[in-house]
């Protein structure tokens, strides 16, 4: 072997050598110069973790503590597929004990291209501990809390629901989801590879949401919601709605929609039928609506109660003709007898007498045409058409709630301010919060003592001889006022004549009220009248409510009802 | 003799006489400087990256790795002493010697599934790298011994043959990386001694073939020669991503704590990928990267500057050589050392596959430390003989 051979190949490997040298400099160099800036946020990331420290959601109560809304102990399963051995056992345990289709479980575990994912989000705690306790590695579990509503159906559509990531999606539980949710803490901790904490660089405690105490009665809900369950069977109707209200204070005791829903399960509830009809949803209200037009009569002192008409059973209002309910001949009423025998011609002939503009004018003040204010999410305004609007002929149908669309809670406000010696209260469904009363709200006065006392006597008198028999409370003194509205015809256009709303409003007792209480039944079938569809369930609903707040019977029950 | 009349004439102001005067006059002092800055640089690095890894002891690698160097010192002062021809005569025994060591761990206790330390009390001996000094002798006697018959086909395969026993057993241990050390040596060895292309050639070919046939081939039809890991790892590097928290992880934590470093590092403290142990074996196979991470790209070029150094006195030394045999010896041992730095380095920056080779004069342990330093005594040796050689 000559040397020259030697240094041949030795000049070779200096070339070989070189060219190993470039590559790990250029390599290093691209690491290190051009890289090193997302590889550094690399490593910062993979060792500090910022971790959301949950806070707890508020509880949801009744007015008497009874648990709406709570937060429950539930436990997430999550699992590395990756770390899964053999994913058709590990899938059929925890399908087992979670209770879901193993074969819906294979899938997830299986795709090996993920490193987390969920098996269970809020699982039940018992059984996820059962299932943590196999120690099937690849699976992980953490502490959550889920919302649940132990009294499922009742008041839900009030309560509403929060969705999985206890955030509040509907009802009060989106309206109140400030209060309730708190705020959640954070701690930014750092990680060694194994996962152990070494220590926490930055922490913010978590303040726990607020628990709020409603002005719901859960005991008068229930019975609420039995006796509409109950009254929409028996009328074969769409839904039916109640709205039952302190009208001393505005506070909300019942208010309830059937069909209702389990706010458990809402992800499965359609959701239409998830609203709250009382809040959300307008009617023609007809004849309970007349109570603004002879408030407004009596107020303005246009007439009194004894103020005497004579009126035929048909009116002429510019190109319509407008009947009573019954046909009869041409008769004398009184202020009071238009109302309790609900008289169409009488209070047109009354609203006529006022004018347009200030008919108009008590409407608003009444508090119809915007909303009440209360606590609840997608509240509507209803609608009423500006007078300036107005055809000749909608003085002929505003003043019988015709052409004018109200919600329940609206025209319950209305007979608060009645039964409240004419101070309407805004109506409110949150009675303290944490412990705390809001500030107490003023009302407004709508109508004075007097005219609040002379409805309520006219009211009486539909009660105990007129349309609204069907309501009295043998025992106690009973106000109210039956509707009954056909329904607008979105297909034909004008109103439908087969589709109606019928309605009762009422409060008792009448000289000392306790309660309001609104009715509407939407589309009963076999009647279209209030005073058979709804005044017995405002009979049911209210005969429970006097008996359950412990109200004296003011009418000694051997006694004939006083007219 | 000739060589000392040449001596004291050419130098007779001085006085340092007799064999060690010889040798210290010639002596490559570049590459001892080169060595010794190496030496302290890898020390100084080993202190910074194993700070926190023992609580309460920070010195605790330095401590034990200062001992491996004096004790490697020794050896260098040892092997630069003795003439490299006399390995060459004992070539025999030598060989021997290392296929009973290289057994020797197949009856000693597993460490992590491994068969690599033979326990000697106070020192964990790894055979497997006093095996690479002994091949480089073995390989170098044979085909120096083979001289003028280095065309034949017999030659090459017997070099084949004497390397491909210890590979394999290191192979088995199993220790992959040194394995393939050992066939850089063999590669080394006939690639200097002059081999011709056509075996080279042909020998590359079937090299290839059989790692085709390893990684592709004999898994697909079910025979598993590697472990499924050691193709995971060793395949890795070509797609970091593919399985960032399973094979890949090292190569991930490896690639991102040398490119976090920066050019100018984050220092010993804000080093996390080492400080908190993301960067696995980060005081042995993967310091490169800990000291990438912790002085940056200027930190990591220093260190292979010295490399630099280190090859360029080594090959100088190949040229140098006063005879075939040490020729081959210096030639393979700059290809082993060549090879241990790139494909350790190349590993911690994701060009090579993960294999576990030490670092020279960085990684810590005893082992590496001694073979490497008493390779570069051998280096001195074959310096000095040369020198002497020429001066005659």
């Amino acid at each position: 072997m000559s040397a020259r051979v030697v240094n041949r190949r030795v000049r070779l490997l200096v070339a070989a050598f070189a060219l190993c040298f470039a590559v790990v400099l250029v390599r290093a160099g691209w690491l290190q110069a051009v890289r090193a800036g997302d590889l550094d946020r690399l490593a910062a990331s993979q060792h500090r973790e910022t971790i959301t420290i949950p806070a707890r959601r508020g509880s949801i109560l009744d007015r008497t503590g009874v648990e709406l809304a709570i937060g429950e102990r539930a436990i997430t399963v999550y699992a590395n597929p990756r770390q899964i051995e053999d994913p058709r056992a590990v899938a059929f345990e925890a399908g087992k004990a979670l209770d879901i289709a193993p074969a819906k479980l294979v899938a997830i575990l299986a795709d090996r291209s993920k490193g987390f994912v969920y098996l269970a989000r809020k699982a039940d705690a018992g059984a996820a501990e059962e299932l943590q306790e196999q120690g099937i590695v690849g699976l992980g579990f953490y502490p959550e809390e889920r919302r649940t509503y132990p009294l499922r159906n009742v008041a839900a559509e009030v309560v509403g629901y929060a969705g999985t990531e206890n955030r509040g999606l509907a009802g009060l539980e989106l309206a109140l989801d400030k209060t309730l949710a708190g705020t959640d803490g954070e701690k930014t901790i750092v990680r060694d590879p194994l996962g152990n904490e070494l220590n926490v660089v930055d922490e913010s405690e978590a303040v726990d949401g607020r628990d709020v105490r409603l002005t719901i009665d859960n005991t008068l809900q229930r019975h609420v919601e039995r006796v509409l369950a109950e009254t929409r069977e028996r009328w074969n109707a769409k839904a039916t709605t109640a709205v039952v209200l302190d009208p001393r204070t505005g506070g909300i005791l019942a208010m309830g929609v059937e069909p209702g829903f389990d706010a458990n399960r809402f992800p499965n509830v359609p959701r239409d039928r998830q609203r709250n009809r009382a809040v959300t949803d307008t009617f023609e209200p007809g004849s309970t609506f007349k109570v603004v037009t002879v408030s407004a009569a009596l107020e303005t002192g246009m007439v009194t109660p004894r103020t005497r008409y004579t009126l035929p059973d048909t009116i002429e209002v510019a190109d319509r003709v407008i009947s009573d309910a019954v046909p009869r001949g041409t008769e004398e009423f009184t202020v009071s007898e238009i109302i309790s025998r609900s008289s169409n011609v009488g209070t047109i002939t009354l609203a006529l007498g006022l004018g347009r503009t200030k008919l108009a004018e008590w409407i608003e003040k009444f508090g119809f045409g915007r909303p009440t204010g209360i606590e609840y999410p997608g509240e509507t305004e209803g609608i009423v058409v500006p007078p300036e609007l107005w055809s000749g002929s909608t003085i002929g149908n505003v003043p019988i709630g015709h052409g004018i669309a109200v919600t329940p809670l609206q025209m319950a406000q209305v007979y608060g301010a009645i039964a409240n010696d004419g101070v309407a209260m805004p109506p409110r469904l949150v009675e303290s919060v944490a412990g705390e009363e809001p500030k107490p709200v003023e009302g407004s006065r709508i109508v004075s003592e007097e005219t609040a006392a002379a409805v309520t006597r006219m009211l009486r008198g539909v009660v105990s001889a007129g349309s609204g028999v069907e309501a009295a409370v043998p025992g106690y003194r009973v106000a109210g006022k039956t509707g009954t509205a056909a329904k607008p015809d979105p297909i034909e256009g004008g109103y439908s004549d087969t589709r109606y709303v019928a309605s009762f409003a009422g409060f008792a007792p009448a000289d000392n009220p306790r309660f309001v209480v609104l009715v509407t039944v939407d589309e009963p079938s076999g009647t279209i009248w209030g005073g058979t569809a709804a005044a017995p369930a405002f009979r049911e609903i209210a005969t429970f409510a006097l008996q359950y707040l412990r109200v004296p019977p003011d009418v000694p029950a051997e006694l004939p009802v006083a007219p | 003799m000739a060589v000392r009349v040449a001596d004291t004439r050419r130098r007779p102001e001085v006085s340092i006489g007799g064999e060690a005067g010889r040798i210290l006059r010639n002596l490559d002092y570049v590459l001892l400087g080169a060595v010794a800055a190496l030496v302290a640089y890898g020390l100084w690095v080993l202190a910074s990256v194993s700070r926190n890894d023992v609580p309460g002891d920070p010195d605790f690698f330095l401590v034990r790795q200062s001992v491996n160097v004096a004790i490697g010192v020794a050896v260098l002062a040892l092997t630069t002493a003795l003439n490299p021809e006399l390995y060459r005569r004992l070539r025999v025994p030598l060989y021997a010697a290392a296929l009973i060591l290289l057994a020797i761990v197949f009856v000693a206790d597993q460490v992590r599934g491994t068969r690599r330390w033979i326990d000697i009390g106070f020192f964990q001996f790894q055979p497997s790298e006093i095996g690479k000094a002994l091949l480089i002798l073995v390989l170098a006697g044979f085909l120096a011994d083979r001289a003028r018959r280095l065309d034949e086909w017999g030659t090459t395969m017997g070099a084949v043959g004497l390397a491909a026993v210890p590979a394999v057993l290191v192979f088995l241990e199993p220790d992959l990386g040194t394995a393939l050390v050992y066939v850089a040596i063999l590669g080394a060895a006939l690639f200097v001694a002059g081999t011709r292309w056509l075996h080279l050639a042909t020998l590359a070919t079937v090299g290839v073939l059989t790692v085709v046939s390893l990684f592709w081939l004999f898994p697909a039809v079910g025979i598993q020669v590697l472990e499924e890991y050691q193709i995971e790892r060793l395949t890795g590097f070509l797609d970091p991503d593919h399985d960032p928290d399973g094979a890949t992880y090292n190569v991930t934590q490896s690639i991102t704590a040398v490119g976090s470093g920066g050019l100018d590092g984050r220092g010993v403290e804000g080093a996390t990928q080492t400080n908190m142990n993301y960067l696995p074996e980060h005081s042995t196979d993967f310091i490169f990267s800990s000291l990438a991470e912790q002085r940056g790209f200027f930190g990591a070029a220093l260190l292979l500057l010295l490399y630099g150094l280190v090859v360029w006195r080594a090959i100088r030394t190949i040229a140098l050589a006063p005879s075939l045999f040490t020729a081959i010896v210096a030639g393979a041992i700059v290809v082993a050392f060549v090879f241990q730095v790139f494909v350790n380095v190349g590993m911690t920056i994701g060009v090579a596959p993960i294999t576990g080779i030490p670092l020279p004069f960085v990684s810590y342990g005893g082992s590496s430390m001694l073979v490497t330093l008493g390779l570069i005594g051998l280096l001195q040796a074959i310096h000095v003989r040369g020198r002497l050689a020429l001066e005659r």
